[in-house]
Order: C-alpha cells, then sequence, then structure tokens
C-alpha cells in the first residue's frame, strides 16, 4: 500500500475542538498501533495486513502529526495524546485494546497501560522511549522554536531524511522515507512537527517509572538491537521493570525494526497476541 | 496578468519584527488560521505594511467589517447558486479524513475571503483619497467582536507555490494563466492537498469563470464590497501622501492593491461554487465561524 492509498483510507474521529484520522481495518479483538516522531500512521503499513487477519487493527496518527490536527498552539505532549486514546477508544464505543507501539508512541502506551490499565489487553513496546532515554539530540534541535525560521519545509524534510536513515539497519529508498514524512512537506506540516518535537518530555516517562510494576498487562518488549537513537540496555531495563515482560532482540535491525524485518515483527505481533509462547531465539 | 508588485513576498516562516508581529496581529484580529496573498505581498513593503495595518485594524475588529463581509459572501453564495454547479464527481473518491479536511479548508477561505475583499477595498478607497460615509462621525457605540483564531478553523495549510509534482505544477500554470495571475493563490495552493479534487473541480470550474455571467456577478460583488466599505465606522489614516512620506512607491502600491480588489470577487464566488458540492446555499449563507461580540469590549466613536 502506497501512502496516498493509506491516506484515503483514513476515517476521522472529532474528540473536542481536535480530530484524528486513523486506519480501522479487519475484525476481530482491536488493536491499536501507536507511531513516533517524526513519522505518522503509515510506518505500520508493512504490519497491518498481518495483523488484520486476525485482529481489527486501528492505526490512528497521534494528535499534530499525519493527517490528524495540524493546527498550532495545543498540548501535544505524550501525556495528552494518552488522553487523546482514551477518549478515542471512548468515542469508538471500545473498552479495551492491545496496544502496540513504537517510540514516543511506546511512551504513551506505557503512561496507557500504567495511568489507564484497564484500556489495555495486551502491550506490545517496541524500541520505545522510556525512562530517561530520550528525547535524542536531533529532535532537541528541531524542537526549537527558532528552526521555523531557519528551515524552511523543504530543508527541513532533507535535514529528516538524512536523519531518519540512521534509524535502519538497510538503507532505505527514497520513496519511503518520502512516505513516511510526505504530512510535514507543508509549512504547516512543518510547524506541526516542531511543536510535536518541542513536546518531548523526558519528566512524563520518568513520572511513571514506580508504576512500572504494577503493569499486568502481558507485555512483550520488542528492539531492534542494532538501534543507534534507543539503546537496548533500555529495552533491557524495561523487561526487569514490567513483571512477566519478555524481551526479544531483533537481528539486524535498528530503530524502524518493523519496516527492517517486517515478517519478523509481524510473526512476533500476531503470536503473541494470540497468547502463544514467542518464538525466543534471540529473546534476552 | 495581475503582477502583485515588484516586492518580493514575505511568507509567514520568514517573517520576523515588524511584519511578524502584524501577522500575529492579523491572525488574532481578522480570525484566521495563515496569512493569505494580500498581506504576504503587501508585507513586502516594509514601511507601508505595519503602518497600513495600524490604519487598517480599528476597522477589521468592528462588528460592522464583519458585518460587510457577511453580506459579501451572503451574495457571492447567492450569485454562485445561479451558476453551473461543479458537482465535482471526484469528491467521492476522497476518503472520510480527506472529505473532512478538504470542507475544512472551504470553510476557512469561504469565511475569511469576504473580509479580505472588504478590507482590500477600503485600502483601496483611503488611497484614492475617499473617505467612510461615516468615517469620524460615528457617535454611537460600535461594537468589537472577539479576537482570536476560531476553534475548529482548518489551519491554511498549503502545497509550495513552486511544487515538484509535474500535475499539480500543470495546474497551477492553467490556473494562473486562465485568471491572468501572476501568483497563486493560497485557496488553490490548499486544495492542491487533494490534487485529484482540485484538478477535476478546475476542468468544471474553467469554463464558468470564462463567461459572461460570472463576470458581471464578479463586478456586483466588487462593487458590493466597495459600498460596504464606504459605510465603515471608522476613517482609515492612510494616503498616498503618506505612503511617500514613509518613502514607498505609492503607486505601485495602489495598483497592487487595486489588482487584489479586481482578484477576489472572482475567488470568493470560486470558493462559493466549490463550497455548493458540499453544503446547500442557505447553510452558505451564514459565516461559518459567527463571531461573538468582545467582552467589555464596547467602545465610543472614531479614534
Amino acid at each position: 500500500m502506497n501512502w496516498r492509498e493509506f491516506q484515503s483510507m483514513q476515517r476521522v474521529a472529532e474528540l473536542g475542538d481536535r480530530f484524528i484520522s486513523y486506519l480501522d481495518e479487519g475484525t476481530g479483538e482491536p488493536v491499536i498501533l501507536i507511531h513516533g516522531i517524526p513519522v505518522w500512521g503509515y510506518l505500520w503499513h508493512a504490519l497491518t495486513p498481518a495483523l488484520a487477519k486476525q485482529n481489527r487493527v486501528l492505526t490512528p496518527d497521534l494528535l499534530g502529526f499525519g493527517y490528524s490536527d495540524k493546527s498550532d498552539c495545543f498540548d501535544r505532549s505524550i501525556a495528552r495524546q494518552a488522553e487523546m486514546i482514551d477518549a478515542w477508544m471512548g468515542e469508538l464505543r471500545i473498552e479495551r485494546a492491545h496496544i502496540v507501539a513504537h517510540d514516543i508512541g511506546g511512551g504513551v502506551a506505557l503512561r496507557l497501560a500504567t495511568l489507564f490499565p484497564h484500556r489495555v489487553m495486551h502491550l506490545c513496546v517496541m524500541n520505545t522511549v522510556c525512562y530517561d532515554s530520550w528525547p535524542i539530540e536531533a529532535m532537541l534541535q528541531f524542537g526549537h522554536p527558532e528552526t521555523r525560521r531557519k528551515l524552511s519545509a523543504a530543508s527541513a524534510i532533507t535535514m529528516l531524511k538524512q536523519a531518519l536513515k540512521q534509524g535502519f539497519a538497510k538503507s532505505p529508498d527514497d520513496e519511503l522515507l518520502d512516505s513516511l514524512l510526505v504530512p510535514y512537506t507543508t509549512e504547516v506540516g512543518k510547524l506541526s512537527l516542531i511543536r510535536n518535537a518541542a513536546a518531548l518530555n523526558t519528566n512524563l516517562t520518568t513520572e511513571i517509572t514506580a508504576l512500572l510494576p504494577k503493569i499486568e498487562a502481558p507485555t512483550l518488549i520488542l528492539w531492534g538491537e542494532d538501534d543507534l537513537f534507543q539503546l537496548v540496555k533500555y529495552g533491557e531495563r524495561l523487561a526487569r521493570d514490567i513483571p512477566g515482560a519478555q524481551l526479544v532482540r531483533v537481528k539486524d535491525a535498528r530503530h524502524f525494526l518493523m519496516l527492517d524485518q517486517p515478517d519478523e515483527v509481524a510473526e512476533h505481533v500476531s503470536a503473541f497476541l494470540k497468547g502463544e509462547q514467542v518464538e525466543t531465539a534471540h529473546a534476552g | 496578468m495581475l503582477g502583485f508588485g515588484k516586492q518580493k513576498q514575505v511568507t509567514e516562516y520568514e517573517a520576523d519584527g515588524e511584519s511578524e508581529r502584524v501577522y500575529h496581529e492579523i491572525k488574532q484580529t481578522l480570525r484566521v488560521t495563515g496569512i493569505n496573498l494580500n498581506f504576504r505581498t503587501w508585507a513586502g513593503y516594509e514601511k507601508f505594511f505595519p503602518a497600513m495595518w495600524d490604519a487598517m485594524r480599528p476597522l477589521a475588529e468592528t462588528r460592522a467589517f464583519e458585518t460587510a463581509a457577511d453580506c459579501v459572501r451572503a451574495e457571492a453564495v447567492r450569485a454562485a447558486d445561479k451558476l453551473l454547479r461543479l458537482e465535482n464527481q471526484s469528491r467521492a473518491a476522497l476518503g472520510e479524513s480527506q472529505a473532512y479536511q478538504l470542507r475544512a479548508a472551504l470553510d476557512l477561505y469561504q469565511y475569511i475571503n469576504p473580509k479580505l475583499l472588504v478590507f482590500t477595498s477600503a485600502v483601496k478607497l483611503a488611497l484614492d483619497g475617499a473617505q467612510p460615509e461615516r468615517g469620524g462621525k460615528a457617535s454611537a457605540d460600535v461594537e468589537l467582536i472577539e479576537r482570536g483564531v476560531p476553534a475548529r478553523m482548518y489551519p491554511m495549510e498549503m502545497v509550495s507555490s513552486e511544487p515538484e509534482e509535474e500535475r499539480i505544477k500543470e495546474l497551477f500554470e492553467d490556473i494562473k494563466q486562465t485568471l491572468s495571475l501572476s501568483s497563486i493563490n493560497s485557496d488553490y495552493r490548499t486544495l492542491a492537498l487533494w490534487p485529484d479534487y482540485l484538478s477535476a473541480g478546475w476542468k468544471k470550474l474553467k469554463p464558468i469563470v470564462q463567461g459572461d455571467e460570472f463576470k458581471r456577478a464578479s463586478d456586483n460583488l466588487r462593487e458590493t464590497a466597495r459600498k460596504l466599505a464606504h459605510t465603515l465606522p471608522f476613517p482609515v489614516p492612510l494616503s498616498r501622501e503618506r505612503l511617500e512620506e514613509l518613502g514607498e512607491d505609492a503607486d505601485e502600491i495602489a495598483t497592487t492593491t487595486e489588482k487584489f480588489e479586481r482578484l477576489l470577487p472572482s475567488l470568493i464566488i470560486n470558493i462559493a461554487l466549490f463550497s455548493l458540492d458540499w453544503k446547500t446555499p442557505e447553510t452558505l449563507v451564514q459565516s461559518p465561524f459567527p463571531a461573538r461580540p468582545r467582552r467589555n469590549a464596547v467602545q465610543g466613536g472614531a479614534r
């Protein structure tokens, strides 16, 4: 599926004064896929078909991201995003869902699992932000308010493409990088992404550290073990702190493991959501 | 060809100092999420732009100004309703989220364009030395409207004026040539976020805008805006002499302003035509973002 097809399938939900766009495919127990920064729901396009065979797969663009509300002057923190997911689930009359999340989406998922535990059936986080593992330097710089004046939208995209390449084990083609960044090619998109980057706040994961041992949802931690942005040591620490959590290291994969090793990741997630034992050859 | 002056446009992200201050003020006062081509072009005249805004702001925040724009919008919808409908079939191919955002984008321009026309007419009147009839004589209290961007107004997102995608580039060229524009308006740049929709819509719109009925409707709308601008409550302390004192090219600014006044009525009718595919005329004659009175903000007379 290319990004235009993905976008044209997106539905919309109004949540107060904001709206979010999301994909809703398949039937079965709901699973929500939450992306990170600086991408959008299209991140999951390779994983969606496999999961939609057995589940209802819901893929939102977080507030301020992708084709969700990109107007200015509202809170885009992971705390707000978790509240938004909670409200959105209420809007769709979904009581509980499996949560699969990556990068700052993982931060959102950890907040859901600790602060809205009734919403989470299974928790799967991939190369997630946690503790004080974030924000990374590149995003800190990007989130500086002066960035809007220093970089045109086109220059910002060029810079982000260079940065994103570091997140892949194999050099990604240009079309994939363009597709992951396409919502941010306009000046409004650029500003929205700057605001999203400015909202990255390590306090919002450190404040839930004490709650991690209380997570009751079965938890799978997948980690592209060569990630340069979120080091695998954080995955190991999460696996120690969350009771019963299983850490699976994905070889030959960096930050974007679901694009580096789509089949393996799909297999692990599908098995986990079915309650099967995840293959542990690389488990930590 | 409607060239918009020799100065380079100032985009929102490039604006700093006075331009940035005025852009912020414009968005708050006109209650809009972005800065249209008029202002981006006027901002190229560094001394004129803040002087013009300071002269116009007291008018732009009045209920009288908002009501004048409401009248222009209603007339444009009634005029568009008499023209052929676009019946843009490509809207059926839009996804739910795309259609939601497109409708919100049309609401944005449906709201702001009539305000721009009344604003431009008032500037033109001032530069022509013709002050509003009531200007300086308004003894009754003048109601001010609320400030700030309305909730749920779509951000003024748009593709680049020089797009990389070939089909959008060709589309923009065709629009510019047909409408005799030197720069592509924000409206079309926003609609180009949904290129299939704009492309199909423009195919239907092109013969309509070239017809006599459309031209008459545009001329009438311009006349209406001028009349309404003439009845606004305050004088506009702006003149060619003032521009010359500021060291600006008064003739060029007057010509640029006149060109915007010529362009805007057709743009307003075009947006009404696009909008009529989505909403009834009865709905469209209403402001999509009605303004409440500003709290504790009833001020007396002219300033």
